[in-house]
């Protein structure tokens, strides 16, 4: 009787195992998979591939899966209605723009968690990540995503309070830093405070909003961040962003970016252009007022980034250009209507007229002195 | 009938002992091969997606600092981990006994004849306990922050310093003879302990008092103000003190690590409580009745007849809340203190592959639980009534 008894029990024990190994495969496989397909030729696959592909896939969905951040302002929060906004947020719409032709069939996926970021990615949970992340070298290798064009050109910078009386980040021995958890930013502060030959103690907090309560209860004499974060952040700062100052020296590199998933360079070229096409349109002096004016333009090469026909030799049908990109000719004419030039967007979430107060600086046209710089269209 | 029949091994497929073992051997060689079949699929999906599926990033360099401890960013990956590992059994060990101590109180104050006493335990018991532990911590860490007095301006309350980076405590230390005089204590608590069994025979041979604990607290009280005297004065009281951005001086504790050692105790010791008023109550009736009825006094109840069975009852379960506290150390994560858990996630974050990271600290956690249950469960097995 005991006996029996045991073997019901490994029996039962191997059912609901199995049961879990189940939902675990299933796990496993939506991990290889790009969205729709299922079962095992996704573990072969890797990635979509010509047919298959994600642009096909969103264009079928309609909407766009977009990963961003909910808890910065100026670049991704949900505002007191409840709606997503800011400069990431924007340049989602821009690629809903481009690639479904509506700048609002965006589903936002909030990832204010900077670990959920990649396997959200990764396991085909979000189409495109655009998300304050820094392009960076073992991101690009081993975490499986493929970086795009940078949308934002930042530094990590510290912020202080303005009554502490520290001037710069040599005087900041011993002191306590704050520092947001799984980011770059960690080790840029590392190697900033060892190289000065600085002690210090980190506090590594999951989200911004526990960092700016410590912060604001003087658990940590420092704010160490992107600078354009530091700048929302500071906006934002209960006792006003005057009790605050961040130090002008920026150090490191922080290019700001979206990325997409390895393997798929049809989706990767979509989503590159269609950021391209906000940077393009700047140059061109193309904006969302005047946009539909400048389709009847003189200019060959604005018409052909508009996808506009371009008058031919005569005889000729005047034919609209089309770079292959499974994009509509013109996608541009989408992007900018519904959501405005490079320069539209900074000015609109994070320049110099909103809390955030950012001069454009580096993110200037390359004809300006800035780093913009947008291949050509042709 | 007749006498015994000759029995006949039956062929394997009918043994029922060869079937058993054949059915348990085909079951674990069934799991296993799943396991690694799930394990194949993984790294194979891995691979296609240009994840990294090996291990060796545990000996790359962290390149990061963890707060309150001398971690050095030139260190490993698998050092910041054991790191973090060490910081959760800080917590788990201290945590488990401050919940012990604080759980019986309550437990206890919960069965008080005291009606201020049993309504207040019953109170906090019902309010915490019916909380989640995340919320405990960042209540206390929130409370903390909102009332603790700034670096620069801290408050000493009987020899614990008070701010809202770290909390500074007053201990003793030795200087030089400290050492010995601690040697020279416990020699003598070890001596008075064969001393008073010794007095304490006197007495029931002759019938006289012989004043076991006088006897036995008398050689630790000469030899404690003797060697105090020989030593010059060995054990000083180290005093924390703020300097620069930090306190020195004392142990010093950040401000994290208490948050979540007082919310787990806060919130454990409620389910140790409720173990131990459960324990108490479940002590039969006629075992009290008895013990009344053969004159014992309320005190020598307790402490002979009902305590020692309900301590045997609230063993196991209370294994049970240790282990829960020290899985929950890691929400600490939500208030930045260092554990296993919140390495892990920076790891993670700075590019280490996740999957093969959490398995680490999976194995971690693993280690550590299992070590707890064994320690707890070799002692609850010497007091274990013996049962026949």
């Amino acid at each position: 009787m005991f006996q029996r008894g045991r073997v019901f029990t490994l029996a039962a024990f191997l059912s609901v195992l199995a049961l879990v190994g189940a939902a675990c495969s299933d796990d496993d496989d939506s991990s290889g998979d790009s969205g729709g397909d299922t079962g095992e030729e996704a573990a072969t696959e890797g990635g979509g591939d010509e047919g298959g592909g994600l642009l096909a896939e969103v264009q079928d969905r309609g909407t766009l899966n977009c990963g961003v951040n909910e808890t910065v302002p100026g670049f991704g929060l949900v505002d007191e209605q409840g709606e997503y906004a800011g400069f990431d947020i924007e340049f989602c719409k821009a690629v809903a723009a481009a690639v479904l032709g509506d700048a609002e069939a965006v589903e936002y996926t909030p990832l204010s968690d900077p670990e959920t970021r990649f396997p959200a990615l990764q396991s085909g949970e979000i189409d495109v990540l655009i998300r304050n992340t820094t392009y960076t070298a073992s991101r690009d290798g081993g975490d499986g995503a493929r970086f795009l064009a940078t949308t934002f050109f930042d530094g990590q910078g510290m912020m202080v309070r303005a009554d502490s009386g520290f001037q710069s980040i040599e005087d900041m021995n011993g002191t306590t830093i704050c520092v947001l958890a799984g980011t770059t930013t960690e080790l840029n502060l590392a190697t900033r405070f060892d190289s000065a030959g600085l002690t210090y103690t980190p506090l590594t907090f999951p989200d911004a909003d526990a960092l700016g309560e410590a912060f604001g209860a003087g658990q940590c004499d420092g704010w160490t961040s992107d600078l354009s974060q530091l700048a929302g952040q500071r906006s934002a700062f209960p006792e006003g962003p005057d009790a605050l100052v961040i130090f002008d020296d920026a150090f490191s590199k922080e290019p700001l970016g979206p990325a997409v998933r390895d393997g798929d360079d049809e989706w990767a070229s979509a989503v590159n252009w269609a950021l391209l096409a906000t940077i393009q349109a700047e140059e061109f002096g193309i904006t969302s007022a005047n946009v539909e004016q400048m389709t009847g333009s003189e200019n060959p090469d604005i018409l052909r980034f508009l996808g506009q026909p371009i008058p031919a030799e005569e005889g000729a049908e005047p034919e609209p250009f089309d770079p292959g990109l499974g994009l509509d000719p013109d996608f541009a004419v989408d992007v900018i209507s519904q959501v405005g030039n490079y320069g539209e967007i900074y000015d609109r979430t994070v320049g110099p007229d909103t809390p955030l107060g950012l001069e454009r600086g580096i993110n200037a046209q390359w004809t300006d002195g800035g780093l913009l710089y947008a291949p050509p269209y042709r | 009938m007749a006498g015994p029949t000759a029995t006949t091994r039956p062929p394997p497929w009918r043994d029922v002992r060869i079937l058993r073992l054949a059915f348990q051997v085909g079951a674990v060689a069934a799991v296993g091969a799943f396991l690694v079949y799930l394990y194949d699929n993984l790294t194979a999906n891995q691979r296609a997606l240009g994840i990294e599926t090996s291990f060796d990033f545990l000996d790359q360099q962290a390149g990061f600092r963890i707060a309150y401890s001398d971690f050095s960013p030139s260190g490993t990956v698998f050092e910041a981990m054991l790191v973090g590992l060490r910081n959760t059994i800080t917590v788990a060990l201290l945590g488990i006994v401050l919940t012990l101590i604080l759980g019986t109180l309550v437990g206890i104050a919960r069965l008080s004849s005291n009606w201020l006493v049993r309504r207040a335990a019953g109170a906090y018991v019902e309010a915490v306990r019916n909380v989640p532990p995340l919320l405990v911590i960042i209540f206390v860490n929130s409370a903390a922050l909102a009332t603790l007095p700034p670096i620069d301006d801290p408050e000493r309350v009987a020899g614990v310093l008070l701010t809202v980076r770290e909390i500074g405590v007053t201990v003793p230390r030795g200087d030089g003879g400290g050492w010995i005089y601690v040697g020279l204590l416990a020699a003598a608590l070890l001596g008075a302990v064969p001393l008073a069994r010794w007095r304490a025979t006197v007495e029931e041979r002759t019938g006289r008092p012989a004043r076991p604990w006088l006897w036995g607290g008398g050689l630790v009280a000469v030899v404690a103000v003797g060697a105090w005297f020989a030593l010059d004065a060995p054990v000083v009281l180290s005093r924390p003190q703020v300097v620069d951005r930090g306190i020195e001086g004392g142990v010093a504790m950040g401000l994290p690590f208490v948050a979540v050692l007082v919310g787990l105790v806060l919130y454990t010791a409620t389910h140790v409580a409720e173990i131990v008023r459960g324990s108490i109550l479940a002590v039969p009736k006629g075992q009290t009745e008895a013990a009344t009825a053969v004159g014992l006094s309320t005190t020598q109840r307790l402490r002979y007849v009902v305590l020692p069975q309900a301590f045997r009852i609230a063993v196991p379960p209370t294994i049970n809340q240790f282990l829960n506290l020290t899985k929950n150390t890691s929400l600490g994560v939500a208030v930045a203190y260092g554990e296993a858990m919140y390495v892990t996630r920076t790891v993670i974050g700075n590019g280490s592959p996740a999957i093969q990271s959490i398995l680490v600290v999976m194995a971690m956690y693993l280690v550590l639980s299992l070590a707890i249950s064994l320690v707890a469960n070799l002692a609850n097995r010497r007091l274990r009534l013996v049962e026949r």
